[in-house]
Parts: C-alpha cells; structure tokens; sequence
C-alpha cells in the first residue's frame, strides 16, 4: 500500500482495496459445516467412556440431525425403555423394537471450554 | 379464482414438547401447567380421557392426579418456543404465505401450489413434521379459515383420516356428514356467548349453521355471522395476513412464587414487567399512549381484590425508565402491607408508530426530551443485544426476586441452554 503526501499535510491511502468489505465474502461458519438443516437439529451430551478410542468422550456434545434416514455405518441415538434413557449405539446394533431418534452426524469435543457468564 | 387455506394445528402442542425428550410418557396421562403452577394449561389425550378439565386448578382435582399418576410439567416456554420456531421454519420451505396464528397453529395460503391431492399433501406434511421436529400435528384444507380449521379439528378426532382432513372437491354427501359431525362450540367464531344462541334457534352442528340463511345470521349474530355462514361454505371472509402483525397492547404479568406483602417485591415485579414490556414495544417500533398496571389478591382466597391503574400520557413513550419510574409511583399510591399479593401485571395500549410521534396542539410534547430517551433506549438495547438479555437493568428490577414464579417441576432447558441438553448414553 502507498501513501503519497498531498501539499497540504493530508494522507491517502491509494492501495489495494481492503476485499473484506466485498460482502460476497463470509466467515467461515461453524453451522455451516456442522448443521444442514437448522429446523431439525438438536443437541444431547454424550455419557459413557467405551468409546475414547475412537474420539467420543464423556461430556462430549453429539450433533442430532432427525431429518437423516439411517444408513448401516450410521451412529445413531434411540430410547431406551427398558434404562428409561436415550441410547447411542451404530444403527446396526440397535435392538429390534427400539424407537430411532435421530442419526447422529458429528460430535464435539473441547479441549478447553469456554467459560459462557 | 377461489382460494385453498391448511391449518397447521399441533396436536396438545405443550404435551408433546415435553414427550419429544421423554419418549417414557408416550401413552402416559400428562399435564402442563401454568405459571406459578396454577392450572392445568395443555392436556395429553390420555388426561383428558380421565376427565382433567382445560384451565383444571391443580389444588381442586388434587385426588384426580394422585390417583391416576397424572404426570405435571410446570411450563418450558423456552422449549415449546423454540420448537414452535423449528416449525415455522419447516412450513416456510412450502411457501411463504404463512399466517402464524399462535404458538401452535398457522395458516397457510395453498392458492398458487399445484397440489392434487390435498389430503396425501396433508399426510406429506404431517409426517416430514413428525419425522424431522418430533411433534405431531393435525392439517385441516378447504377455501376458507373457518373450514380449515374445522378440518383439522376433524382429522384429529378420527385417526382414520391419519391425520389430515380436506373439504376440496369433497363428494356432497361427505361433506354434509363431516359438518353434521361436528357441533356448533367446535367452529371458531362460535363462543361461549354464540353457542346458546345457536341451539336455542335449533342449530347444534356446523351443518345446520352452514345451512342458516345469510340474513337470517345476520340478525342472530351479526355481520360476523353472516361471514360465518359464507366461511363454513367455503367461500373465504377472514383476511389473510402473512405479515409480523404489530401488536396492539402488550401485557407482561406474572403470579408469584410466593405471595407477598412487600412493597419493594411489587416494585421489583413492576419494574422488571415494564422494562420486558418497553422492550417489545420497540422492537415493533411502537409507542404506548397508555400505561397501565394490575394487581390481585389470590382468587381462591377469601377478601379477593384486586386494583387495576392507568395512565394517559402526554408523550407517548417507549421509555423503559419512564414507563417504570411512573408506574411505580402509580403503585405506591395504593400499595399497602396489609395485603396479601398473588398476581402483578403492567400494559401498555393505545399503541402508535414511532414514525408518527405527533405534537399536541398544545406543544407539550417535548421532542428534545423524546429524542434523549431513543437515544438512551437504543444504548440499552445494543448492549442487551450484543452481552445477552438482562445485563444491563433499572436497579429497580433487583430489589427483589421473592416475585419470581417457582418452576419446581419445570423440565430442563434442552435446547435454550448448553448445561441443561438431554444426556444419551453409549451402550
């Protein structure tokens, strides 16, 4: 960028123009990559350690999305009414006569956890 | 060219929030209940089968819950919003003419869509709903808003519809037996004072009403008879306002948790009313004319009173500070510590566009004064915007919260709050 001196003491800036007010540019959005359909999307906390070797955690937050027909390699939550609880489990190993909630399509884990108040 | 309307109409919407993170009460009687855990507000089909009425006292049918393991929630209405919301957003990717009646109830205007099948549309609809947000609901089709809402109220009573009901090109002889089955107190328009009316002059069902002759509606009820009558036709009367209609008075009141005798609790409910107030007012850009508040006694106590205050303004404000300071003053003049306090409410009507701030002829408005406090008002709400609702308040909002309705039994915030999301365990 270049600053070229006017006469009378004043500076203008004559260099590149800045792109990020070009309002075709966005952020990259953490929904975007995340979340495809807003409206049937929800969130439920993972319990459970069996799974630390393939990076699901307790306290984990899995990514819910209803409007996802299962597919067989899909992790998916059901309820389980023999525990009274909300189940995960891969979509094959679901029990025959269980209630599918919804197919899980991501979860998150955080390393450090922001303090929100 | 005649026009096609669908009510959306969520089966005891309340209830199946609650169900949606509660697969357990399925088929479980369940209750939720207003604020301050008054009164049964939304029913499941199964309390309504054990005889719980809508608006039920809790403390009067006391036997009736324990006895049948009725299962109370007090209101979640952060949860039901936000599904309410989710809704919304499903039916606006069929069109954008949507009328959003209430919390669970839209129109939708079906004129312009090259639909068939109305019925199989309905069904469509129905399970997309069921399937992607979790809740059921009951669509109702035909050329006016009365008929499609009373088609709704149809396919919910018999399943065999599965769930969607339409007077479009239906046969004569199955429109004549849907409307024969339906009573007069179940059309919308019919009130509590209509309905005697009606059976007195020998009409008991939709039929008969759809029947009466125009001017003979006229007479009994009125030009909003006369619609009626056109309406459970199928000829469409009522407007369609897919619009955000501005509000014509708002009202923010609460029944405490506890009652309370304390002037400075009443002046803390006030205060944090009138400032939850203000604020819809300007998000509507709106300015009130007329303030007002409320207050009562318990109802169901002996020496039941209540007192009820308002105020024309010179100025008509949006003020939050001016709003509270003048209707604090307004309770102090009548506030005594002899009183046991159930209820405060505040309104604000007589509402009129901010753009349309009009000097009396006598030039007492002060437009200087107005235009410091819309200046202060907009600092107020940029900072509520930006740091979350609440963090920036009228001392007079803290001086109590001995006010605030107790929602012991309310269910968790599951999708408002990051500590309150449902748990699902790996298995």
């Amino acid at each position: 960028m270049k600053e070229e001196k006017q006469p009378d003491g004043i500076s203008v800036h004559t260099g590149f123009p800045n792109p990020a007010t070009d309002t075709s540019l966005r952020s990259l959005d953490l929904n975007q990559l995340l979340i495809q359909h807003s409206a049937s999307t929800y969130f439920f906390r993972v319990r459970g350690d069996q799974w630390q070797n393939d990076g699901v955690f307790d306290g984990d937050i899995a990514i819910v999305d209803r409007s996802l027909d299962p597919r067989k390699n899909d992790t998916v939550i059901w309820w389980d009414e023999h525990q009274d609880s909300f189940a995960i489990s891969p979509y094959r190993s679901m029990p025959a006569g269980a209630t599918l909630w919804g197919v899980i399509s991501s979860t998150i884990h955080q390393f450090r956890k922001i303090n929100h108040e | 060219m005649s026009k096609v309307f669908a009510l959306i109409d969520c089966n005891n919407f309340f209830v199946s929030c609650e169900r949606l993170f509660r697969p357990d009460l399925e088929t479980k009687p369940v209750v939720v209940l207003s604020s301050g855990d008054g009164c049964a507000v939304a029913r499941s089909n199964e309390a309504k089968a054990l005889g719980v009425p809508m608006g039920a006292p809790v403390f009067k049918h006391r036997e009736l819950f324990e006895k049948h393991h009725i299962v109370k929630f007090s209101a979640n209405f952060e949860l039901y919003g936000d599904i309410s919301k989710r809704i919304t957003a499903l039916l606006a990717t069929i069109t954008p003419r949507i009328e959003i009646y209430s919390v669970d109830e839209s129109f939708l205007d079906l004129t312009e869509l090259p639909i068939q099948d109305y019925e199989a549309w309905g069904r469509k609809v129905r399970a997309a709903i069921m399937k992607d947000i979790g809740i059921p609901v009951s669509i109702g089709v035909a050329g006016s808003k009365t008929l499609a809402k009373l088609a709704a109220e149809i396919a919910k009573q018999h399943t065999g519809y599965r769930g969607a009901f339409s007077f479009i090109d239906l046969a004569e002889h199955r429109r004549e037996a849907a409307l024969g089955s339906m009573r007069v107190e179940e059309i919308w328009g019919v009130g509590r004072r209509l309905a005697p009316k009606l059976r007195s002059s020998g009409i008991s069902n939709a039929l008969a009403l759809s029947r009466m002759l125009p001017r003979h509606a006229q007479q009994l009820m009125g030009v909003h008879g006369r619609q009626m009558v056109s309406e459970l036709n199928g000829t469409a009367c009522l407007s369609f306002t897919p619009e955000h209609a501005p509000a014509k008075s708002i009202l923010r009141s609460r029944t405490f948790g506890e009652d309370t005798s304390q002037v400075h609790v009443l002046e803390a409910a006030v205060a944090t009313l009138g400032a939850r107030a203000a604020f819809s007012l300007r998000k509507d850009e709106l300015l009130a004319r007329r303030i007002g508040l409320f207050t009562n006694t318990n109802r169901n106590k002996p020496g039941y009173q209540r007192w009820v205050r308002e105020i024309k303004l010179n100025t008509p404000t949006n003020d939050s500070g001016y709003i509270i300071s003048t209707l604090v003053d307004e309770l102090d003049e009548f506030v005594s510590s002899a009183q046991h306090y159930h209820q405060l409410g505040v309104f604000l009507y007589d509402l009129v566009p901010q753009s349309e701030l009009q000097t009396d002829l006598l030039g007492y408005v002060d437009t200087a004064h107005h235009d410091r406090a819309q200046a202060r008002m907009q600092a107020l709400d940029q900072v509520n915007a930006k740091w979350g609702r609440g963090k920036l308040y009228y001392a007079a909002e803290r001086l109590s919260d001995r006010w605030q309705p107790k929602h012991q039994i309310r269910s968790p915030r599951f999708v408002s709050k990051w500590d309150e999301l449902p748990e699902a365990r790996i298995v």
